[in-house]
């Protein structure tokens, strides 16, 4: 079994090293040929914003792979840092990796290339998370500002008021409960990302890193009230039995959306297309609603998710990598077309997101509602949060803990302390101080 | 003489060695000579790369992550290995006893599962154990009981051990099944006229012939448990509580790529290795002493 899958690996790592040995050491096509710049990343309908790209370029084109998913491709991207080879020259990051790469050394600082100037062009808080002081080590694409998708034709034939806050929410389950003995308000679904857009809802800051200031100094606050407290009100719904635990984007789950299983979700700005293809039965029978809030009349809001791109520090030609980050999508419009209409991602740059044309877009999936007018301002509204150079552990080990809890083997009010102790344990083997 | 004869044209011995002795170095030693020189040092995210010795297989045998894994998997082997060599050797023994083609048709859909792969196996089980989709999950609700959740803790074990039964059960038999080819048909014709039924012919006749296919059988099964992985790493889509180290390869695997150390990664493979190593040896011995005695 394992053979198998070595060989497979190995079989992996040729390819991609024989993918980059295949052109010459400075990227270009030989005399007066464009520089070619390799990419991987994993958006849908990436092909034709590469396209557009080249064919708005003439000294520059690109080469794109999709390695895989998520994990499968920074897997890849790993082994080729340790390996000293076999990266690409642009690679798709997630925000939350940001940092775990930072450390492995594998990202060009674009501010020396002028990546600065773009500062303006991105949402305060992902251009926080992309950058290090002056230094550039991301370009945003995409983000997911939260909002509460939410059955409003159970909701309204049942008289169930849309939940303003948390406390209103787990109200509306117990309504839901004894209206449907065999629905949950929502499912809490192992996912390390959307558990940390709830955090940073409730105010939760728990990391802290700046590879600038201190390689090896990392904040770990999970046990704060802040954190806490989300936690273990979903701990307490789950326990109750009105939240579900399926894991999101499993075939069960995705069938408990669409069958009136799960009355609400609390989801990305770019959760509506990406599940809107999969959701026939309801569609036309969900509405957005804005995030309920710990505090009544607060606006405190939330990111699940988002992605930029880097330049890898086996770039050949970092400065033509630089362009092709900076640009694949950028102020493209051509690019923003496909990613907007058929890629749905919810976009970081400031002047897309607020143009009518993405603002005023009715989607039938939500009855002719305009969910972005929801989705923009939550965007604005987002401040800054930090994470870790092991990003990985972290939710691993949180998402370990809660299913332990899940499971009845774990008190839902240990989960916290035990990952605060597991992640410091870890942080102190692998060098940092712990703050 | 042949040994004469091979010393007559040493080159061309060599020559016809050094495709596999090439291979064998490119794609074995000189990997497993990587893995084992990555294994003597640390990298620690933030202080860099520094020669450690021994300290990681320390760290590694008292890794509570780790024990708890391989602990999880030796239960899981105590029950799942007997369970499919039982089913393996049953299968066997009747396709022996019975010649029509009927058996020939059983033998290669016995088989099938095998030609699937392990990915595609735990994918396809992960939907039938779907409290959606899966027919299975809804049984107990025909005597009104509660329906299963086959990605619960306390069924996890069961529903993976099931997986692995399901493509592996068929092999084993074809394994053991080839062997009872080879035993002489006249050794059952002498059982037949002192008298012995067919369920004694195959109990004290044929399974102690073929008893060293069952240890080979028993030693690759044994090794592929405590290498136990694509089935967990494929259900853990499903099932939350698959942790980050429920199998000791698992865990070693989320150390290289989820974790970047490939470091601690290399001494836990190594210490794996060993560990199987020392148990297949141990086997070994146990039923070669078995057999003298």
């Amino acid at each position: 079994m394992l053979n198998r899958l070595r060989t497979f690996v190995a079989a992996v790592g040729l390819l991609a090293v024989a993918g980059c040995t295949g052109d010459p050491e400075d990227g270009t096509d030989g005399a007066g040929g464009p520089v070619r710049v390799t990419v991987w990343a994993w958006y849908p309908e990436f092909k034709g914003v590469v396209e557009a790209f080249n064919a708005s370029h003439d000294d520059i084109q690109v080469d794109w792979t999709n390695v895989g998913t998520g994990p499968d491709q920074y897997a890849k991207l790993k082994t080729a840092f340790t390996a000293g080879t076999g990266a690409p020259d642009v690679a798709m990051v997630e925000f939350q990796q940001i940092p775990t790469f930072l450390i492995l050394d594998a990202l060009v600082d674009m501010g020396q290339y002028g990546a600065g100037e773009d500062e303006d062009l991105y949402a305060e808080w992902a251009w926080q998370q992309a950058t290090d002081g002056d230094k550039v080590y991301a370009i945003p694409v995409d983000g997911g500002p939260m909002a509460l998708m939410y059955r409003k034709d159970l909701f309204d034939q049942h008289g169930i008021p849309v939940p303003a806050t948390w406390a209103e929410y787990a109200a509306a389950a117990e309504k839901m409960k004894a209206a449907d003995p065999d629905a949950y308000i929502a499912s809490f679904g192992s996912d390390g990302g959307w558990l940390n857009g709830l955090m940073w809802q409730a105010g939760c800051r728990p990391y802290g890193y700046s590879l600038t200031e201190a390689r090896d100094r990392v904040k770990i606050d999970l046990t704060n009230p802040d954190c806490e407290k989300v936690v273990e009100f979903y701990g307490d719904l789950v326990e109750r039995d009105l939240m579900a635990t399926d894991p999101f984007f499993t075939a069960d789950a995705t069938a408990a959306l669409d069958s009136g299983k799960y009355w609400t979700w609390a989801a990305a700005g770019w959760t509506p297309g990406y599940v809107a293809g999969s959701l026939k039965n309801t569609a036309g029978k969900w509405a957005v609603a804005p995030m309920p809030q710990w505090a009544e009349g607060e606006d405190a809001q939330g990111d699940w998710g988002g992605s930029t791109f880097t330049v890898t520090t086996q770039a050949k030609n970092p400065e033509a990598a630089t362009v092709v980050a900076r640009e694949l999508f950028g102020t493209s419009e051509e690019a923003w077309d496909i990613g907007l209409n058929k890629a749905f991602l919810y976009p970081l740059v400031k002047d897309v997101a607020s143009d009518p044309a993405f603002t005023g877009k009715a989607y039938e999936f939500f009855n002719g509602q305009k969910v972005n007018e929801i989705f923009v301002p939550v965007s604005e509204k987002l401040g800054d949060f930090d994470y870790t150079p092991f990003q990985d552990f972290v939710f691993g080990d949180l998402l370990d803990r809660c299913a332990e809890a899940t499971s009845g083997t774990r008190e839902w009010d240990t989960v916290l302390d035990a990952t605060q102790d597991n992640v410091v344990d870890y942080a102190k083997k692998q060098g940092f101080t712990v703050e | 003489m042949r040994r004469k004869r091979m010393t007559d044209h040493p080159v061309a011995g060599a020559l016809f060695v050094l495709p596999f002795f090439l291979v064998v170095v490119a794609f074995l030693v000189v990997p497993l000579g990587y893995a084992f020189w990555l294994s003597l040092s640390s990298r620690s995210l933030a202080l860099g790369e520094r020669f450690t010795g021994f300290d990681n297989y320390v760290r590694a045998f008292s890794d509570p992550v780790l024990l708890d894994g391989f602990l999880r998997v030796v239960v899981f082997g105590a029950v799942q290995i007997p369970v499919m060599l039982g089913i393996a050797l049953a299968g066997a023994l009747t396709l022996d006893a019975v010649t029509t083609r009927f058996a020939i048709a059983f033998r290669l859909i016995a088989f099938m599962p095998y030609a699937v792969p392990a990915v595609l196996g735990a994918l396809m089980w992960g939907f039938l154990y779907s409290r959606t989709f899966g027919p299975f999950a809804d049984l107990p609700t025909v005597v009104g009981g509660e329906p299963f959740d086959f990605f619960s803790t306390d069924l996890l074990l069961l529903s993976l051990g099931n997986i692995v039964t399901w493509a592996w059960t068929g092999y084993n038999m074809i394994v053991l099944y080839s062997a009872l080819q080879a035993v002489p048909r006249e050794m059952y014709e002498a059982a037949l006229l002192d008298g012995a039924t067919q369920v004694q012919i195959a109990l004290r006749v044929k399974v102690p012939v073929i008893r060293q296919a069952i240890a080979l059988a028993a030693i690759f099964t044994v090794i592929g448990t405590m290498q136990f992985f694509v089935e967990p790493y494929v259900m853990a889509r499903f099932a939350p509580q698959i942790s980050a180290g429920y199998t000791p390869n698992l865990y070693a695997y989320n150390q290289a790529f989820a974790y970047s150390d490939f470091h601690y990664s290399a001494a836990i493979s190594f210490a794996l290795g060993f560990v199987v190593f020392v148990a297949a040896y141990a086997f070994v011995l146990l039923t070669r002493k078995r057999r003298q005695s």
